[in-house]
């Protein structure tokens, strides 16, 4: 087993607030590993105990097989929630001095300045560098050490599209080398565009996880419109009808299991319906993520 | 990790820091140049006494005069070790504010080394002061003293390592009690006000347990190395080293770093 994460029944408390419930999972080498949640559901909890900085209430975890040391954590390139530096050094300064911390080579500065695009700026106080800089120069110093394993967190937070374009392509040059990257975020679209795998936390709890080619699998989605008075009537008797709704003038038929857009076009037809607008849809994340937190509230009511 | 690389981490974060640079050296200036100027002073006084006519015979005041030099400079410059204090404040709490604690842990170093690299700043900065004590009493004890011999020099010296001690004594609460509030306002009010805070505690137990009161951590100072001006005033002053107060000052030392490291430890940062 090539496993570089393993956590077992991680758990943090925070007095009566859980922020991290009993969390197990594992990602495999060469993984880009995508960590899905609404704001506060324990990524950066969870990430915070990866790297040492918060204590668990309970459970343990592993990297690369071994139990957690400092020593470890010198291989891990992890950036939490915004860029930490030093404002009143520049930003080779605050390399510098992140290498004498990872205990890397000095020559890695100009690589890594490099690679994120900020030669030329490098001699700058931290403090007046905008938003996007500073982020790169995060992606920078989590890239001194010549990690084998990247960690980010809401690395796209707060910049402008262009800003996360560039960081996404950069993510992606970065995942092409074979590195194992951790990403926590919100953005749906972003993790799905980069990540291979993806597991979904919500309060604090592991509620889906899988391969991110799973997504777009199952029930099939159909966008439907026609002239038909009694459309909705004559849907209903249907046999591959899940569920039907109403979305921007159109009609989502939601299929059943083995039922495909051209069963519902020959239906119709056999109805006298003529569909004027009839598009299989590919279920993206987003409507994944949905479905699966819409889901699991309606598990807890019950 | 050795204790120069961890010693060397933490000189680079504050050498590129202006305020640690202003704060030392006018701590430095003012030590040497205070130090250096008594003698200036109490010719000053001797002017001013003459204006008035009366005479004040300077030589017989023998402030720079081995062995009193020793004392006298020890004590006087053991009070300016509160800029070194607030400066030592404001390395610990930077850190919280700057969130950079939680980066330099991520990035791999342990919490103890991360402390490590804090005391040994310490230790540098106090290393730094016994050096410019030491060779400012010996210059100005070889200008001012009429006689000189190798047993004057000497005498009294046994202070020196002493008032390393103080210095390092005090950093280390300063240090403690940056990483117990973690905010430099607070912090520095807190270290400023100790010796107050602590003075009308001891005011307040004097009747019952007096012998309580050389244990309190500010007053262990005092009792160390105690005021010398008295011996002006035909006053017998201790100028031999008192073990037990040096063993109090010492366990409160070990005290501080040893809360500031429990602290470290338990905590989420």
């Amino acid at each position: 087993m090539d496993n570089v994460l393993t956590i077992r029944n991680l758990t943090k408390r925070f007095g009566r607030i859980c922020a991290v419930n009993n969390l197990s999972l594992t990602v495999q080498r060469g993984q880009v590993f995508g960590m899905l949640g609404p704001n506060g559901s324990g990524k950066t909890t969870t990430l915070g105990m990866l790297m040492g900085v918060i204590n668990p209430t309970a459970g343990d975890y592993l990297w690369l097989g071994e139990k957690p040391t400092h020593h470890v954590r010198k291989k891990i390139g992890a950036v939490l929630e915004h860029p930490i530096f030093y404002p009143y050094l520049t930003g080779r300064q605050n390399l510098e001095l992140m290498a004498m911390i990872k205990q890397a080579p000095p020559g890695n500065i100009a690589r890594v300045l490099d690679l994120v695009e900020l030669t030329g700026r490098e001699d700058d106080k931290y403090k007046t560098y905008s938003l996007g800089m500073k982020q790169r120069l995060a992606i920078a110093s989590a890239m001194l050490g010549d990690p084998i394993i990247l960690i980010l967190d809401e690395p796209t937070n707060g910049l402008d599209p262009m800003g996360i374009a560039e960081i996404r392509t950069l993510i992606q040059r970065i995942a092409g080398d074979g590195k194992t990257i951790i990403l926590a975020s919100h953005l749906l679209d972003e993790v799905q565009k980069v990540c291979t795998h993806f597991a979904v936390l919500k309060k604090g709890n592991l509620i889906h996880q899988g391969p991110i080619d799973d997504v777009g699998k199952g029930s099939e989605v159909v966008e439907l419109r026609a002239d038909a008075a009694d459309l909705d009537s004559i849907l209903n008797n249907f046999a591959g009808l899940q569920y039907v709704n109403r979305q921007n003038g159109y009609l989502q038929v939601t299929m059943k299991d083995g039922f495909h857009s051209k069963d519902l076009n020959r239906f119709l037809f056999d109805h006298g319906v003529v569909a004027s607008h009839l598009v299989t849809k590919k279920k993206n994340l987003e409507q994944q993520f949905l479905e699966i937190l819409s889901a699991r509230n309606e598990s807890e009511k019950l | 990790m050795t204790l120069l690389h961890l010693l060397r981490i933490d000189l680079k974060k504050m050498t590129g820091y202006r305020t640690f640079w202003v704060v030392c050296g006018l701590y430095f200036l003012t030590l040497g140049l205070t130090s250096a100027s008594g003698m200036e002073f109490l010719k000053w006084l001797a002017r001013t006494f003459e204006d008035f006519g009366s005479k004040l015979n300077v030589d017989r005041i023998p402030l720079y005069h081995f062995p009193d030099i020793w004392l006298n400079l020890i004590w006087c410059s053991g009070l300016l070790k509160i800029v070194l204090g607030v400066m030592v404040v404001i390395s610990v709490t930077n850190e919280y504010s700057y969130r950079t604690i939680r980066q330099n842990i991520i990035d791999g170093l342990s919490r103890g080394q991360f402390l490590a690299s804090k005391i040994l700043t310490n230790l540098l900065l106090s290393f730094l002061s016994l050096a410019l004590i030491t060779v400012i009493g010996l210059s100005t004890g070889l200008i001012y003293s009429p006689v000189i011999t190798f047993d004057r020099i000497v005498t009294d010296t046994e202070f020196l390592p002493l008032y390393f001690l103080e210095v390092f004594f005090f950093l280390s609460y300063a240090m403690m009690l940056g990483f117990l509030i973690n905010r430099a306002g607070l912090t520095i009010i807190v270290l400023l006000l100790s010796r107050v805070i602590e003075a009308v505690v001891t005011s307040n137990i004097d009747d019952y347990v007096p012998w309580l009161i050389k244990y309190f951590p500010m007053q262990s100072i005092w009792n160390m190395i105690l005021w010398p001006a008295p011996r002006y005033a035909f006053q017998e002053i201790r100028d031999w080293v008192d073990p037990l107060s040096v063993a109090i000052v010492v366990g409160w030392t070990f005290v501080f770093n040893w809360v500031s490291y429990w602290k470290l430890k338990k905590a989420d940062i």
